[in-house]
């Protein structure tokens, strides 16, 4: 038998659920295949179909259940959650915020000297903290110099630079206090220090110098 | 997960944690039920607020002779849908085939090609307004088959009409919506 253009029309559905035997299906495509009209109708159908049945289901609005459960079971009391508001701080707006603050809260308590296990309530006192942070600086400013002053190749520039305000190391010898035996490199410790004052001194135009004791 | 029907019986045996879980499981479909035959968003979400609320109040008249739970609900939002149309109609600017279809513009060589989301959010946008200018009939037809995926029989039981009847109006509305969308310029790759 040989399907009509409308037969076909009216199959097409049939024929895209299989609905159809073999015979009819294989009339079906007899036709479709060898007709301009209906073979782009079938295309056409086809992807549609094939389209819509990609779409996601369109979101429902946010407040749709909670409006439906007000509706029918009545309005409902809302838990008040001491720490609802957590979850927010881990927003990346406010996680930036935490980190710093977290972070600067641990150098302060670095810089006070606080340690973990010791942390009370005194701890936070400014005062306290302000003069733990300044003797920790002194004292790092005080080991820096000391570092520096210590590196030969300073010690080499310095005794370069001002050779006659050095004495011979093995005549070193302090004379406040000459029951105390010092070491050769403690003395010269001591020069060099005293070099690198004088050297630093030479620097300033009206400074005075000073002669190295 | 608790079968509808499990959770049916909880709700008449007054557990408003079993409504919810109703209401929670559902609401989508139904929302997309409602958006796809009328269009707009607002409209959707009142007509679904309207569905549960019948669902709600006509609970306790619910068998199992009505079909599935599913079904029964579809049942309910379908009518609603169909008396919202009958009542606004009259407000309506036009529906008719008649009218001039917008054509999709051409976009002439983008910058950069649209991502995913984009082609979808167009697609659905084509659609739903192909959809609205389908009759009622077989709008509501194909929203069941092609869109929510109901099989035939459960169509049938839906609309209450016979088995030739949900294939006919399945039919006419697949191939008018195809001319439709292919005035729109969506076609065959």
């Amino acid at each position: 038998m040989t399907w009509t253009c409308v037969q076909i029309e009216e199959r097409l559905s049939d024929y895209l659920d299989g609905l159809l035997s073999g015979a009819e299906q294989r009339e079906f495509r007899a036709h479709v295949d060898a007709c301009a009209q209906c073979a782009p109708l079938l295309a056409q159908v086809t992807h549609v179909i094939g389209r819509l049945r990609t779409l996601e289901p369109e979101p429902a609005p946010a407040a749709l259940v909670s409006k439906i459960l007000d509706q029918t079971l009545g309005p409902r009391k809302t838990k008040r959650d001491w720490f609802g508001w957590l979850p927010m701080l881990w927003q990346p707006r406010f996680a930036m915020g935490t980190v710093t603050v977290l972070a600067t809260l641990l150098i302060i308590f670095q810089a006070a000297g606080v340690r973990r296990s010791d942390i009370t309530a005194a701890s936070l006192n400014p005062v306290r903290i302000f003069h733990a942070a300044d003797s920790h600086a002194h004292l790092a400013f005080a080991r820096g110099v000391k570092f520096v002053n210590d590196l030969r190749v300073v010690y080499e520039i310095q005794s370069r630079l001002q050779p006659a305000s050095n004495p011979a190391p093995n005549n070193a010898a302090p004379p406040s206090a000459p029951s105390q035996q010092k070491s050769p490199n403690e003395s010269q410790r001591n020069q060099s220090t005293n070099g690198s004052l004088t050297f630093v001194a030479t620097l300033i135009p009206d400074a005075p110098t000073r002669s190295p004791r | 997960m608790e079968p509808d029907a499990q959770l049916v019986q909880r709700c008449l045996r007054g557990e408003g944690s079993a409504w919810e879980e109703l209401v929670r499981r559902h609401s989508r479909r139904v929302y997309n039920i409602c958006y796809r035959f009328t269009g707009n968003p607002a409209e959707a979400e009142d007509l679904s607020q309207d569905v549960f609320l019948r669902i709600y109040r006509t609970l306790a008249s619910y068998r199992m002779a009505y079909g599935g739970f599913p079904t029964w609900l579809t049942s309910v939002t379908r009518n609603l849908l169909i008396d919202h149309y009958r009542r606004t109609r009259h407000d309506r600017v036009t529906d008719s085939l008649e009218d001039v279809m917008p054509k999709v513009e051409e976009k002439h060589s983008p910058v950069r090609t649209p991502d995913k989301a984009a082609l979808a959010s167009e697609l659905s946008a084509q659609v739903q307004s192909a959809l609205s200018r389908l009759s009622p009939d077989l709008r509501e037809a194909v929203i069941l088959r092609d869109l929510q995926g109901l099989e035939y029989n459960e169509i049938q039981e839906v609309l209450s009409v016979p088995e030739g009847t949900v294939k006919s109006r399945i039919n006419r509305g697949r191939i008018e919506l195809a001319r439709v969308l292919q005035e729109m310029g969506l076609r065959p790759e």
